[in-house]
């Protein structure tokens, strides 16, 4: 069957993206085209400014459509904020047949009812990921099929958001006049990019160090394990740098990229750096070591929340395979060492290795989550009409 | 006191030299002490923890027990890091006698995140801060200024002991490490004594809750010792603690608002004694100065009287008119007598540096904590721009 190029969309806080993908060798994702500007009017990965924010996908759709050669007219769009949240959700069946083995049709309810989630009035289901199945008192399975049981229940991770957050989203899509196929969690792109099935089944937590967010997923024994979202990111780092030196946000913002560390150097001590002039605000000389003190104190906290909500997961001990960052503030100096200290685990810059057509693409990690989504997209055409607890992993791509 | 445990006393030594100076006190005093050490630095803590002390390292996952390395930064984060560890052992305690030098990273840094955090669970806090030896070096004296007025903020007391004061007129002799030795001795003396006036039984007891009385708001202080033997052995003793250094040779007792005196002797000491240290002693102050005094008696003092002393210069009666267990909120400024207590806030407060481009947004809160306010603010970490 071919699957006509796809669109992906990531209305970041700090810019928006936009990915164009297409089947390439042995079947596997090739990105085409993308297009990037940067973003006015998000804040904490919420939109802020409906007509600023369509300026920005205009120009990225534009640039996308012209790298990639393809009329854009539909496309996927990554969620973030604080605002999305995750709960497991069980789900039991008593397998009434007289052999007791658990057949297809069994699977396909026992989905249904894992997968009717309650949620309060306001908020709405992006996604449900099976997790794992427990076969009377048999915990842990994966694949139940065939098995002989009476009763067999499965936990379903219910990944929600706020409805509003997802209407203005689409709204902003629909102002650039682009329609919406589907929209998805961050995260799940980036997974669907950068991890493998080494990685899923050692334990890896994916870490998106965004603009406004930072947003994680981890998967333990191969299966989904938690995710989360902070709405805290980079715009944080740069406020911080701007409040702390009486700067404006656009010398933050770039003293942060040219200088800035995420660890104390003992040697910067004396060394000082310059912040260029801002329309009337004056060249600064700031000292090196107070700005790293300033970029690590944010750094520290927002990874160490991060681990906090790991632990509290109970899956810290399980991820073997270690962190993985990605996003923008992958690329901040040092990083990499201060997670690796935090969370006591080797660290990673992680690339969307799972789609061809980045190779060679400056700071690859930044692109992770639009890739992912155009292979949701690609997954999901192929397996519409299909049900099974995995075909649900990704569920709603034209379902909705 | 009724016996020599006191839960509701702990002495808590941060850092390398903190720990060192709580390990004295500990050997020097006994059993029956409730102490513990706080250090970056794993192999310090073994040894002090061979002295019978519980020891707590901080920042382990960080620092991997290597030590701050003179980094006060490190050493603030490591207190943050362990801070719930250090809590946790705080169960039951009602006042806690801080020792800590200033200076390198674990003290330095350690102790203002501590005292600020004993603040919020609402223990007293009586901080003995050493200052460094000028020949250490401007860079390490620096740092221990830029110290003190964030301990100040959260410290109930403060007692700053100026380590060039103990070896003034030592001349030229004295090598690096007898100074240090020296003066680690005497303070830890010192505070072996003062804790002897608060467990061990005196015809005139102070107990640790007349402690707690004073110690909460009572700003800075200034701690000293003096000690005589043979005849007129009273008078002698109020002399020699005129004299001590550390009590700026009598100044800081003639300025005192508040004095907490503790007269330690053996068996042989008699009332007429006492009537004469305190007739020296109210010579030696103003008039009005509120002075709590304590005896110990104990054979190891035989044949001789030391004198402990407490000088709170920003001390005013209201202290004591605060009810039991209870804080007020509103207290003088430092100017005009006690400090503001600020509990858990800092110097950089989120007032003071706002929200930034966040202003009016809706805040990101995790734990009770505004996640908009830049963190350094939010910590209390001072940058030195």
């Amino acid at each position: 069957m071919a699957i006509p190029p796809i669109a992906a969309l990531e209305i970041g806080t700090s810019r928006t993206v936009v990915c164009v993908g297409e089947t390439g060798e042995r079947g596997r994702v090739r990105i085409t085209g993308v297009g990037a500007c940067p973003t006015i009017g998000v804040r904490k990965g919420e939109i802020t400014e409906l007509p600023n924010v369509r300026v920005g996908i205009d120009k990225a759709i534009k640039e996308a459509e012209k790298t990639s050669g393809v009329d854009i007219w539909q496309v996927l769009i990554a969620l973030s904020g604080g605002h999305i949240q995750s709960v497991i959700n069980p789900g039991k069946l008593a397998i009434r047949s007289s052999d007791h083995v658990v057949s297809a049709e069994d699977m396909e309810e026992l989905g249904e009812i894992a997968n009717d989630v309650e949620l309060e009035s306001d908020r709405q289901l992006l996604h449900t990921i099976p997790m794992t199945f427990t076969v009377d008192d048999q915990i842990g399975i994966v694949k139940p099929l065939g098995m002989r049981c009476k009763m067999l229940s499965l936990e379903v991770m219910a990944i929600h958001c706020l409805k509003n957050r997802v209407d203005n989203a689409v709204n902003a899509a629909k102002s650039a006049k682009l329609d919406v196929a589907d929209v998805a969690f961050s995260g799940i792109g980036a997974a669907l990019s950068v991890l493998t099935a080494e990685h899923k089944q050692n334990g890896v937590a994916l870490i998106d160090l965004g603009g406004g967010t930072t947003s994680y997923v981890a998967y333990c024994n191969n299966v989904f394990a938690t995710s989360g979202c902070i709405a805290v990111g980079g715009d944080h780092i740069t406020n911080d740098v701007a409040l702390a030196f009486a700067i404006t946000q656009a010398q933050a913002e770039e003293v942060k990229r040219k200088y800035g560390s995420a660890v104390i150097d003992p040697d910067s001590g004396s060394k000082r750096v310059t912040v260029p002039a801002d329309g009337a605000f004056e060249e600064r000389i700031l000292g090196c070591k107070a700005l790293q003190t300033v970029i690590n104190a944010r750094v520290d906290e927002t990874l160490r929340i991060v681990r906090s909500q790991l632990d509290d997961a109970g899956v810290l001990p399980h991820l073997r395979a270690g962190l993985i960052l990605i996003g923008g503030g992958a690329y901040m100096n040092g990083v990499t060492d201060l997670a690796q200290r935090i969370f006591g685990l080797p660290c990673r810059i992680g690339t969307p290795s799972n789609v061809d057509g980045l190779e060679g693409v400056e700071q690859p990690a930044a692109l992770a989550t639009v890739a992912g989504l155009v292979m949701h997209g690609h997954n999901n055409y192929e397996d519409r009409g299909l049900l099974s607890p995995v075909k649900h992993v990704l569920k709603g791509w034209f379902g909705r | 006191m009724k016996n020599e445990e006191q839960p509701a006393m702990l002495l808590l030594g941060v850092g390398g030299g903190g720990c060192r100076l709580a390990a004295s006190v500990c050997a020097a005093y006994g059993s029956g002490l409730r102490a513990l050490g706080a250090d970056t630095d794993a192999l310090a803590n073994r040894q002090a923890s061979a002295g019978g002390m519980t020891c707590l390292l901080l920042g382990g996952s960080r620092l991997a027990g290597h030590g701050a390395g003179g980094d006060a930064i490190q050493g603030r984060l490591a207190a943050q890091d362990d801070m719930p560890n250090l809590q946790a052992q705080m169960k039951g305690v009602r006042t806690v006698v801080l020792m800590t030098c200033l200076g390198g990273g674990t003290g330095g840094g350690a102790t203002p995140e501590i005292v600020k955090t004993l603040g919020q669970m609402g223990i007293a806090t009586i901080c003995f801060a050493t200052m460094p030896f000028s020949f250490e070096g401007q860079a390490r004296r620096k740092e221990a200024e830029r110290v003190l007025p964030m301990i100040e903020e959260s410290a109930d007391s403060l007692v700053v002991v100026p380590l060039d004061d103990l070896f003034k007129d030592a001349g030229n002799d004295l090598s690096l490490d007898d100074a240090i030795m020296m003066a680690e001795g005497i303070i830890a003396a010192g505070m072996t004594l003062l804790w002897r006036l608060l467990s061990k039984p005196g015809f005139i007891s102070l107990d640790a809750e007349r402690l707690h009385t004073m110690v909460l708001r009572g700003g800075n202080a200034l701690f000293g010792c003096g000690s005589a033997t043979g005849a007129g052995r009273a008078a002698k003793a109020v002399e020699a603690l005129r004299g001590c250094r550390l009590l700026q040779s009598g100044k800081a007792l003639t300025r005192a608002n508040a004095l907490l005196l503790g007269i330690l002797a053996g068996s042989d000491l008699r009332l007429a004694e006492v009537g004469e240290v305190m007739r020296e002693i109210q010579k030696a102050c103003k008039s009005g100065c509120h002075i709590e005094m304590g005896t110990v008696l104990d054979p190891f003092y035989e044949g001789r009287i030391e004198l402990v002393a407490l000088a709170f210069e920003s001390w005013t009666a209201a202290a004591l008119a605060a009810p039991s267990g209870e804080v007020a909120d509103v207290v003088p400024a430092r100017a005009g007598g006690r400090k503001t207590r600020s509990r858990g806030g800092s110097k950089l407060s989120s007032g003071a540096t706002g929200r930034g481009k966040f202003k009016g947004v809706e805040p990101t809160m995790y734990n009770n904590e505004d996640l908009d306010v830049p963190t350094f603010a939010r910590r209390g970490i001072r940058l030195d721009r």
